[in-house]
């Protein structure tokens, strides 16, 4: 069987470094992208198993990305891992805005861990996901 | 061309959040995206003697803006609006420029980079030089009474000073879009005071007479996409006269478009824009030529 794939989207190189240490050590490759456009762009080409995600980041945020894959028919069955700095009430109330500006209605990410995050709490996340 | 991305630059020390709240009127238009950037100067960081770089302040400096950045982009995200930030460390105006080409960004909304006069004589403007670079509007923004009295909203009652230069009328282009942010517009040009040497005070009147018929033409355009408009004339140095009109006028912001390159002379002299940016007390709105909007 084929090694899964995690992509993990941040704009910070310490926490991609940080977030793809954490998957490489528990046998999984990971694919990196440095803001929400790149991400879309790795996910379609590498079609991961798993999604690591950043919120606040250039040129596109994880907010969009994240709504962009839940309403993405390819996409949407795929897990997500929000980590971020951003308050996890505050990105369900994006959400919230979002559809009531004429979006589509998204469910709420599967797992949302806010930043710094240790590397067993990743680690169990991860696997839970793909073990 | 809409304002759907604006670039926002602070320092933290002359920019607050409040002054981009002043700025969500333009979501009734087409604002959807804001981009924080903070530059942290390289001589915060580096250049200090026997010290080397110092890696540890860069951390700090980049965890207090993004502290901050995380605080404002929540309360943007809450109300829909999409946002992205950057913390770098360089110079202001490459970065900026960066940013800027990086993002696509429609505005840029940056404090007053005052310098000292010593400065101003042999440094380009930075607000001169990002405008010149990139070709996309920079918005000074100013507190007008003062940082303690809050942000007024900018695009609710400014002035606009033209020259019927060709950027002039790309600024007009500009304000017709926004007819649902602004509630009142004052259309102004200054005349040169040399008309008042003329010895004919029938000559005088005839140029007077010329700008009010141009500023009514630019005004019948503004009020065609329902901007109430008003002209007027005025003779003088352009840069006290336009800031006199701001005042009486009780102007939220002044608006001008810059030439298409500053000369050695506006360099040294400076150009009434750069003067504008650099000390009119009303947050300024800077146009330049040639881009499509």
């Amino acid at each position: 069987m084929s090694q899964k794939k995690v992509l993990v989207v941040d704009d910070d190189p310490d926490v991609r470094l940080f977030n793809t240490t954490v998957v490489e050590e528990n046998g999984f490759i990971p694919i990196e992208a440095t803001n929400g456009e790149e991400g879309l762009k790795k996910l379609k080409e590498e079609k991961p198993d798993l999604v690591i995600l950043d919120v606040l980041m250039p040129r596109q945020s994880g907010i969009r990305l994240y709504r962009e894959l839940k309403t993405d028919r390819e996409f949407k069955d795929v897990n997500v891992i929000m980590l971020s700095g951003i308050a996890k009430k505050t990105f369900l109330r994006s959400q919230k805005a979002l559809t009531e500006f004429g979006g589509e209605a998204v469910p709420e990410p599967e797992v949302y861990l806010e930043k710094p995050v240790e590397p067993e709490e990743l680690a169990a996340a991860i696997k839970e996901f793909l073990d | 061309m809409d304002i759907q991305k604006v670039l926002f630059v602070t320092k933290f020390e002359e920019l607050w959040f409040d002054a981009l709240e002043s700025l969500m009127d333009l979501r009734q238009v087409s604002l959807n995206h804001v981009v924080f950037l903070n530059v942290i100067q390289r001589e915060k960081v580096a250049l200090h003697r026997g010290k080397g770089y110092e890696k540890k302040e860069e951390v700090r400096l980049r965890e207090m803006a993004n502290i901050r950045f995380i605080n404002w982009a929540e309360n943007l995200f809450e109300q829909g609006i999409e946002v992205g930030a950057y913390i770098v460390v360089g110079s202001l105006v490459q970065k900026v420029i960066m940013a800027i080409e990086n993002e696509n960004i429609d505005l840029v909304v940056i404090g007053n980079q005052r310098k000292g006069k010593i400065e101003q004589l042999y440094a380009h403007s930075d607000i001169m030089e990002i405008i010149r670079r990139s070709g996309t509007p920079v918005l000074v923004y100013k507190y007008k009474s003062g940082p303690e009295a809050g942000a007024e909203k900018p695009f609710e009652k400014p002035l606009l000073a033209t020259s019927f230069s060709e950027t002039s009328n790309i600024a007009v282009n500009y304000l017709k879009n926004l007819g649902k942010v602004i509630k009142k517009i004052n259309v102004i040009n200054v005349a040169d005071p040399k008309l008042l040497k003329e010895s004919s005070a029938m000559a005088v009147q005839k140029t007077r007479k010329e700008s009010r018929r141009k500023l009514e033409k630019i005004c019948d355009m503004l009020s065609s996409e329902g901007i109430d408009a008003t002209p007027s004339v005025y003779i003088g140095n352009p840069v006290h006269e336009i800031e006199n009109a701001a005042k009486e006028f009780n102007a939220s912001m002044i608006i001008a478009g810059t030439s298409a390159k500053e000369s050695w002379r506006e360099r040294f002299v400076g150009s009434t824009p750069r003067k504008l940016a650099e000390n009119s007390v009303f947050p300024t709105l800077l146009i330049p030529p040639g881009k499509q909007i």
